[in-house]
This record gives structure tokens, sequence and C-alpha cells, in this order.
């Protein structure tokens, strides 16, 4: 048996005679050759170039409000001091020392050890919190 | 203006008298349309009731050709579409199932006046005829029409990765069926 490469690409199907003139008279006075077709655009069709330049034209002006929002700054707002780096700096961190730091905090803030919690502090959070203690009462 | 004008021209005509463009685009392609038909439905009459239809169906909707794909894609895609209808036209009529459509096809191959091919044509067509539908059209329209696959992709709305493995793979069931396995 042939291969596909070794079967001529002929063709074996055949037509009636003048088929092909024949089709073509008939396709053409069922369509074209009938009455002069009148081609509808819809109302959108026809619209569609100047709602597409309009759209644009919206877009674009969206954006450039938006970015003249985002870009250009406000007023400011008063009652807000403004300060430079350097103000900042010498209002606050010089007068601001470890020693005054540590004498002003809790010693049990800067410990490793874990700070004790009675018990009737953890029920307080707990039916703050919303949780049945009764499930947890035995572990407590 | 002739048949041998580029689409470009047909469509230019087709805007300004769209009596003498269609006319036009039925005198450049009712044969090539009529033999991408006659391929799938392998009857002569029922390929005529096809080619008519798309026709029709192309009359109908000239105002609605978007410039977007080719003329002859356009046209493609609904002589393909013309053409599966009626095979699934011809499956509903009759008592043959679905899956031995092929096998009915085939018989009407032999059983044709309009056949005139020798052994090795009427196995070809037999094994053409074992593929998937989908397949089936590929393999038509890159073996017999030469289509380039990008407008394959456009007449089938199917990408021309696709198109390239399923043309590949009907090329070796093909080969299979004519070697015996």
């Amino acid at each position: 048996m042939k291969t596909l490469n070794e079967i001529p690409r002929e063709n074996p199907f055949k037509v009636p005679e003048n088929y092909f003139e024949e089709v073509n008279r008939r396709i053409i006075a069922s369509t074209a050759g009938s009455e002069n077709k009148v081609v509808k655009t819809g109302l959108y069709r026809r619209l569609r170039p100047y709602l597409l330049a309009a759209a644009s034209v919206a877009l674009l002006a969206v954006l450039s409000y938006t970015a003249a929002k985002i870009f250009i700054p406000g007023t400011k707002k008063p009652g807000i001091p403004e300060l430079s780096i350097e103000e900042f700096s010498s209002s606050y961190i010089d007068d601001i020392d470890i020693r005054t730091l540590e004498d002003n905090t809790d010693p049990v803030a800067l410990s490793d050890e874990i700070p004790a919690i009675s018990k009737s502090e953890i029920i307080d959070y707990l039916l703050l919190e919303n949780i049945d203690f009764n499930d947890i009462y035995e572990l407590l | 203006m002739s048949i041998n004008n580029p689409d470009s021209d047909i469509i230019q005509l087709l805007k300004t008298d769209v009596n003498k463009g269609f006319r036009l685009v039925v005198e450049k392609y009712s044969k090539r349309l009529y033999w991408h038909i006659r391929r799938l439905v392998i009857l002569h009459e029922d390929a005529d009731d096809a080619l008519q239809n798309t026709f029709i169906n192309a009359w109908k909707n000239i105002g609605e050709f978007r410039n977007e794909s080719a003329l002859y894609t356009w046209l493609y895609a609904i002589a393909t579409n013309e053409a599966l209808a009626l095979i699934n036209k011809r499956k509903r009529n009759s008592s043959v199932s679905f899956d031995d459509i092929g096998s009915y096809l085939a018989n009407s191959i032999e059983g044709s006046t309009w056949f005139d091919g020798d052994e090795a044509q009427v196995k070809l067509r037999n094994a053409i005829l074992k593929l998937p539908e989908k397949q089936r059209i590929v393999f038509n329209l890159k073996y017999f029409d030469e289509m380039k696959y990008e407008d394959m992709s456009k007449a089938l709305k199917t990408s021309e990765g696709a198109l390239k493995a399923s043309y590949h793979h009907a090329v070796k069931k093909i080969e299979n069926f004519l070697s015996g396995n």
C-alpha cells in the first residue's frame, strides 16, 4: 500500500458538467442579483467613532485630575507645626538620655522574666474576651 | 474589475456597490469553497446545498463583515460551519450512530457517481474520514488547500500551535491507517 507521500494530490471527486457556472447563477439569483440590497449599518456602528473619541477625552480628564491631586501639594493644614529634622533633633532627642529613660520605666518591662499574673486577672481577661471560663476552669 | 483583483479591491467595491461586489465574491470563491465543503461532506448533492447556504449566509451578513479578518478566511469559516451543520443534520436524520458517521460517509464515496479515484485514493479518503471532525478540517485545509496556519487560525478560531499539533497527529494517523496498522 502506498504511503501518504506516494499518493498524488489529485482530486478524485467529480461534478456535473458546467456545474460551477450553473451554481454561480443560482447563488447570484437568490442574493446579489435579486434586488438592490441596502446595507444597513446600526446606530451604534455609526456613532462608534464619536463615542470612542468622547470616552478618550473623558478618560484623559479623569487621569489628569487624579494625577494633579496626587502630585501637586495641597494647602497646609493648620495646627500642625512643621519642624525641620534639625529642629526635631534638638528639641526632643537631646532631652532624652538613657538614664532618664531607665528611671522612668517600670523595671518589669526591662526584665527578661515573665511577669506573674493572678488568676483573677486571667478570669477578668477571659470574661472580657467572651470566653467561657468554665471550659478552662480546671486548668486554672 | 475581475475576480483576479485582490480582496482589498473587492471589499472596497462591496462598500460602494454591494451587489456588484458580492457577484465578484461568488465568482472568485465558489469553486474553492465548494471543494472544501465537498471534502468534508463527500456527496456532491450535500456540497451543493452547503455551498448555496454559505453564500446566502454571507450575503445576509455582508454588512457586518469587518476588515479585521481576510475576506476568504471569513468565507471559509462560514463554509466550514455549513458543512458541519449538514453533517450533524445527516446524523440526526439517519439511523447512523455518531461514531459511525465516518464509515457512513466512506460508504458514500464508493457508491457515489461523482467519485473517480483508484484504490489508493479510496483508502486515503477513508483514512481521512476516520479522523475526528475538527482534525479532518485541519488536515484538509493544510494538505489540499495548502492554507497557511495563520489564516487557518482566523478561520477556525484556534491557535496556530494547536493547529500544527492537530495536523501532525492527523498525518501520523493517516500514515498508520495506510500502512495497515
